[in-house]
């Protein structure tokens, strides 16, 4: 660790923040600077995924990757942003939901104790050691062969385990060795700390004018020191930023699905797109997530499912060439031995998974309560009369646990009966997605819940 | 504009506790009153157990030397850090190994022999690991199966040595 690699850190996340203000600015807009300061995390997720969606596609297309590659790849993101403003000009930040109001005391407390939390996160990662197994097994050394040799080098994506996982995570780290000017795997975890500073930034700053801080600061410093999310969440490999992406495009859909507002569901789309490229679970993340909206946007459905529909296929589309990248090399392991209906060859396994996904989503060790408050969250909002955003959330959650249970009915590799061991179970990792979208969604059906109903107005509205 | 829409109310403003007890939205709000107690009563409880946490993980880092540090997972499996930096040290960046694992390492654990390999493609990059590699990093290996004469470089004389092998 050095003082080099950490500017050098610094430099490349002012980099990507860079790049994800120019996208915003294109898609939405900011009436002031303290909306633009708001919004600031967001627009760093938004960088995040656009810069990682662009390098893992110029990986697929072999375009030599290199310093030079990257500042290029975001310069050109920002130019087309510009040009992308020109064309959607009549798109601007356009509720009146989005009408700043005052943090409160509760909220300011809250807010104070994130940003401890957050310090005490950077000072356990800067000199941390490279101990998770997958991280040094195969994530990073994926990352290390592309800072190495320009690309995806054919030996090590093959010969490495889990060689159909995607790059983008790989992408970002290589992007990471060499704005720190070498392939520091020590001062690596301070990459995953502006990760999780960005998520914490990107949930407050959409949910600040529509929700009281007094309700979204206790629920967000919940989720972010829940046990397994402080312990675990600076692990260099995807499972966080998987959680984080996939967290955040549910929050927009649900936003969107409220508000409509084309920039929700543009952000939204990118945002499962980078999560497909992220993790293989990113597809049923994403098809969880499209699926919930289908549902609560059955009112609307004339409005909403045709746009939903180009969102899915948007992000999809994304995730596509990387997958005929490894089909082409006879790459194997990104579908369950058992194929998409051979588990009904193996119905034995359907309730032990069941159970297992049940036992570890409600673990207090691991989450808390949080996924309890999640289901309250939504039976009070039903009560109070809330119909589109309680729909989504339920949906959501059901359709996250009936995945997750189908991964391990349907992974016969995985021996019954399941240990909760994340070492032979993936399904404390699968886990997490459910629990950081809480981080979004549950201030939000408290928040109808309080109020009686899915969508804001102002007083005088 | 949608039937469901209400007007921004603070929670902490103006409750009328009477009104907590009607069904159904003084229930609903009952039910986020508790819900936000239990939410911020566990934040602050567990806040402080993850920033004390943090705290004792921070210091243990802090208390490491470099070569733990780099190491660090490999250290449940790694018998001779010395082996791997000779490696890294000998073997031209643009060279090719092979690390032949085996049973005869003092000091090894259930873990060497089957990961070793692995971890030494990731520590010792950009140098690749290839099956006819004229560099062999010998862990615990049988010599006599090598097939050729091993010239040995470095070794540590506990099942580990580093040479190439002329065949």
């Amino acid at each position: 660790m050095t003082i080099q690699a950490l500017l050098g850190l610094a430099v490349l996340n002012a980099f990507l923040l860079g790049v994800g203000i120019a996208m915003l600015w294109a898609i939405r807009g900011w009436r002031s600077w303290a909306e633009l300061a708001r919004l600031s995390g967001f627009a760093y997720m938004l960088g995040v995924a656009l810069v990682g969606v662009t390098l893992s596609l110029e990986l697929v297309l072999d375009v030599p990757f290199s310093l030079a590659a990257i500042l290029v790849t975001g310069a050109a993101l920002m130019l087309s942003s510009v040009a992308v403003r020109q064309l959607f000009a009549r798109w601007r930040p356009a509720s009146a939901c989005e009408r700043p109001r005052a943090l409160g005391f509760v909220g300011a407390a809250f807010g104070l104790l994130v940003a401890i939390y957050l310090e005490a996160l950077f000072r356990a990662g800067r000199l941390a050691g490279l101990s998770a197994w997958d991280a040094w097994a195969f994530w990073v050394p994926k990352a290390k062969a592309i800072y190495f040799f320009g690309g995806l080098d054919e030996q090590f994506f093959r010969e490495l385990a889990n060689p159909t996982y995607p790059p983008l995570l790989p992408a970002l780290e290589a992007s990471a060795f060499h704005f720190m000017g070498s392939p520091d795997v020590i001062t690596l975890h301070v990459q995953f700390w502006f990760f999780a500073c960005g998520f914490a930034g990107a949930v407050a700053g959409l949910l600040a004018p529509r929700v009281p801080g007094v309700v979204l600061g206790p629920c967000l410093l919940l989720v972010i020191v829940a046990p397994r999310v402080a312990g675990r969440n600076l692990d260099p490999q995807a499972d966080f930023l998987l959680d984080y992406l996939f967290a955040l495009a549910a929050l927009l859909v649900a936003l969107w699905l409220l508000d409509h507002e084309p920039w929700q569901l543009v952000s939204a789309s990118l945002l499962l797109g980078a999560a497909m490229l992220t993790k293989r679970e990113g597809l049923l993340l994403a098809a969880c997530v499209i699926a919930a909206a289908l549902v609560a946007g059955w009112r609307d459905h004339r409005y909403a499912w045709p746009r939903l529909g180009v969102a899915a296929a948007v992000a999809v589309a994304v995730a596509v060439p990387w997958r005929i990248w490894f089909s082409y090399r006879d790459l194997e392991g990104e579908l369950p031995e058992a194929g998409f209906l051979g588990l009904f060859g193996h119905l034995d396994r359907a309730w032990p998974a069941f159970e297992s996904v049940l036992s570890t989503v409600l673990d207090y060790e691991l989450w808390l309560v949080i996924p309890a408050l999640a289901a309250a969250g939504v039976v009070l909002a039903f009560i109070a009369g809330a119909r589109v955003l309680p729909t989504f959330a339920l949906v959501l959650y059901g359709l996250l646990i009936a995945g997750f249970t189908w991964v391990l009915w349907s992974f016969t590799e995985l021996e019954l009966p399941f240990v909760q061991d994340e070492g032979v179970n993936p399904i404390v990792r699968l886990t997490g997605s459910l629990v950081v979208v809480s981080g979004g969604l549950l201030p939000l059906l408290l928040d109808a819940a309080w109020r009686g109903g899915d969508r804001v107005t102002l007083e005088e509205s | 504009m949608s039937d469901d829409r209400r007007p921004i109310d603070n929670p902490t403003k103006q409750v009328d506790f009477n009104a907590l007890l009607e069904w159904p939205r003084g229930i609903a709000r009952l039910g986020v009153i508790f819900c936000l107690i239990v939410t911020a009563v566990l934040g602050v409880v567990y806040f402080v157990r993850a920033v004390d946490r943090l705290g004792d993980d921070a210091g243990r880092n802090a208390a490491l030397n470099f070569d733990d540090r780099e190491f660090a997972g490999g250290n449940s499996l790694v018998v001779d850090k010395r082996a791997l930096y000779e490696a890294r040290a000998l073997i031209p960046e643009d060279g090719t190994y092979r690390v032949v694992a085996g049973p005869g390492v003092d000091g090894a654990t259930e873990l060497t022999e089957p990961y070793i390999d692995q971890f030494a493609r990731s520590f010792l990059m950009p140098r690749r690991p290839a099956a006819d590699a004229r560099w062999i990093l010998c862990y615990g290996c049988d010599v006599a199966e090598l097939g050729g004469r091993f010239e040995v470089v470095w070794q540590n004389g506990a099942g580990i040595a580093l040479g190439t092998i002329d065949e």
